[in-house]
């Protein structure tokens, strides 16, 4: 429990998606204009980290890794590596599940459909899903609820990120910003900044 | 006085539209507006009339620092002349820490007002007082050893990034004393922690003066420590630190002034010293390791928890604007403060780093106030 607890906490605060390793940039920017429609986009990333990772933690472990599949056909196949795969493998499971949320969104909330725009389908290419996915298999956890917690927890901590930064873009619009900056440009260095500040958790041992 | 008005007066044509120093005119309104009471009035819109107005603001700050800048000097001089075996007169440990702090205090102001200057005139906005308490900030939060340069660049930074590219005083998101500070924690460790640095020339004679709080980091008992300095100490502040934020004395005197021209909130004091006690009496009943055993009230005496949460953590930009959001904020500052000073071994002081996300939090917490009060609105209209 407590192992679970740690890797829940790590996730969201010390090894945060957007301010740890700047990841899942493409939608943090693009959708974090307003509160509400980041709130969405967040609970839909949280959403799909919460299956991906499990379903690649299981692939990984029963299919991709070296000897993997001796597990389930036998001990002909334990020479077999197909890491190789993983990339492909994992985007495919990342892509299918985007679409399944799409269909969600789209069936009980039209408006946030189409707030979220074309940025809903990118999800399948954010970073931050596949890059969950990459470091899991990086940790070697132990079973797979602790993936599915990691997958969470670094959800949680995408989602804390977009609509804190979506406020602050709430609050600084009517900001007397200097032309060059306006848009995008004050954006990245509200995000730099937020980093700063989030480096207060950078070498906690939990 | 009036040396000044016909000196202004005598001059102002030449800023004024036409004239030969157009573009310097945000400068010359600088000072018109700091020396005399700006007579011009609005003439659209609705406003609020009140005497107060942001220079007037920003110098009840300024007058709320002056204990802390006194006692800062003096314990700069203390400090030395303990770690030195000099005996010094109390003049004299003025004196010394005067002399050191004055560089300090007048980089600070040069090189930030030239930014401020710089930014008004280029991009034709007003001078606009806020880094008048900054400027006089930075300098408290430094330890007393660093290098001008270092702070002149960390100045420059605060304003021109924490600041400036967000519109001017006002539409910041960070708070630019702490800016300054972070910018320099992280740029130049070396500098800004540790054992060396709190007291001048602590390195020559390998006196060690690392702050109660480092030391309580590195798993010294809290006991032993508590032989060294004892609680009077920590409250009246002769202990090594950063030069503003040790004496509780002087703070509390900061904070007096503040509560009573109404300029500082007290809900945002108030709530940061609750969460922060709340928080460190959690870690007492757990207790397991050295910060976490130190008792409750220690805590918020140590280390610039006092002087983050009157100063730091009141700046009325980049905190919560609602009354509600004000007590969550400053709560969650308190509850922050420590579980980064106890959790993380990096970091022997969380108070800085708690502001700072604190603050990056803030807009997110006043959009949920407001929004519930506009839910809670609606429902009795409808029904």
């Amino acid at each position: 429990m407590q192992e679970l607890v740690n890797i829940f906490i790590k996730s969201i605060f010390i090894d945060n998606m957007v301010f740890a390793y700047f990841l899942g940039m493409c939608s943090y920017l693009g959708v974090s204009k307003t509160v509400s429609t980041s709130v969405g986009m967040g609970f839909a990333v949280i959403f799909v980290l919460g299956i991906t990772v499990p379903i690649n933690y299981l692939l990984e472990n029963y299919v991709l890794r070296e000897g993997a599949l001796s597990l389930l056909l036998g001990d002909s196949f334990k020479d077999i590596d197909l890491s190789f795969l993983s990339f492909i493998m994992f985007i495919a499971v990342i892509a299918s599940m985007v679409q399944l949320v799409e269909m969600i969104i789209e069936k009980f909330s039209p408006a946030l459909y189409g707030s979220l725009g074309i940025f809903l389908p990118l999800i399948a290419v954010n970073c931050a899903i596949l890059g969950a996915s990459l470091f899991m298999q990086e940790k070697d956890f132990s079973n797979i609820t602790e993936a599915t917690v990691y997958g969470l927890g670094s959800g949680v901590g995408w989602f804390l990120a977009i609509v804190a930064i979506a406020a602050i873009r709430e609050k600084i619009r009517y900001s007397n910003i200097p032309p060059a900056l306006r848009g995008l440009g004050i954006t990245y260095i509200i995000t730099g900044l937020m980093g700063i500040a989030f480096m207060s958790f950078m070498g906690i041992k939990l | 006085m009036k040396v000044f008005r016909n000196l202004l007066d005598g001059i102002k044509p030449n800023f004024e539209k036409g004239g030969k120093l157009e573009k310097l005119y945000p400068a010359y309104d600088a000072f018109e507006t700091f020396l005399f009471v700006p007579d011009h009035t609005t003439n659209e819109g609705t406003h609020i009339k009140d005497a107060i107005d942001l220079k007037r603001t920003m110098f009840m700050v300024i007058v709320a620092l002056i204990p802390c800048v006194l006692f800062g000097m003096w314990n700069v001089g203390y400090q030395y002349s303990i770690a030195s075996g000099e005996s010094m007169t109390f003049i004299q440990q003025f004196n010394f820490g005067f002399w050191k702090f004055l560089p300090l205090i007048i980089v600070s102001y040069a090189v930030g007002l030239a930014v401020e200057f710089a930014f008004a005139v280029l991009r034709g906005h007003q001078v606009n007082e806020g880094y008048l308490v900054t400027g006089m900030l930075i300098p408290l939060t430094m330890p007393i050893d660093v290098p001008l340069w270092m702070l002149a660049i960390s100045v420059i930074f605060a304003v021109v990034i924490g600041k400036e590219v967000f519109g001017g005083t006002g539409m910041n998101i960070l708070n630019p004393a702490l800016t300054a500070r972070a910018f320099l924690f992280f740029a130049y460790p070396s500098w800004m922690s540790g054992d060396k640095v709190w007291v001048q020339n602590a390195s020559v004679d390998g006196y060690s003066g690392a702050t109660i709080l480092g030391d309580l980091a590195s798993s010294m008992n809290w006991q032993s420590l508590s032989g060294q300095w004892s609680i009077s100490d920590m409250f009246f502040g002769t202990i090594p630190g950063s030069v503003g934020e040790t004496s509780m004395v002087a703070i509390i005197l900061g904070a007096l002034i503040l509560l009573f021209t109404g300029v500082g909130s007290w809900r945002i004091i108030l709530s940061t010293f609750l969460g922060g006690y709340f928080m460190a009496y959690l870690f007492n009943l757990w207790g397991y390791n050295e910060l976490m055993s130190t008792p409750a009230h220690i805590h918020l005496m140590i280390g610039s928890f006092a002087f983050g949460a009157v100063f730091m953590a009141t700046d009325p930009v980049t905190a919560s604007q609602t009354n509600k959001g004000k007590y969550i904020y400053g709560f969650l500052i308190g509850v922050f403060a420590i579980l980064i000073r106890t959790f993380n071994p990096a970091y022997p002081e969380g108070m800085m780093l708690a502001i700072l996300l604190m603050n990056i939090f803030a807009p997110l917490i006043d959009h949920y106030i407001v929004q519930a009060n506009v839910n809670k609105r609606l429902k009795r209209a409808t029904v």
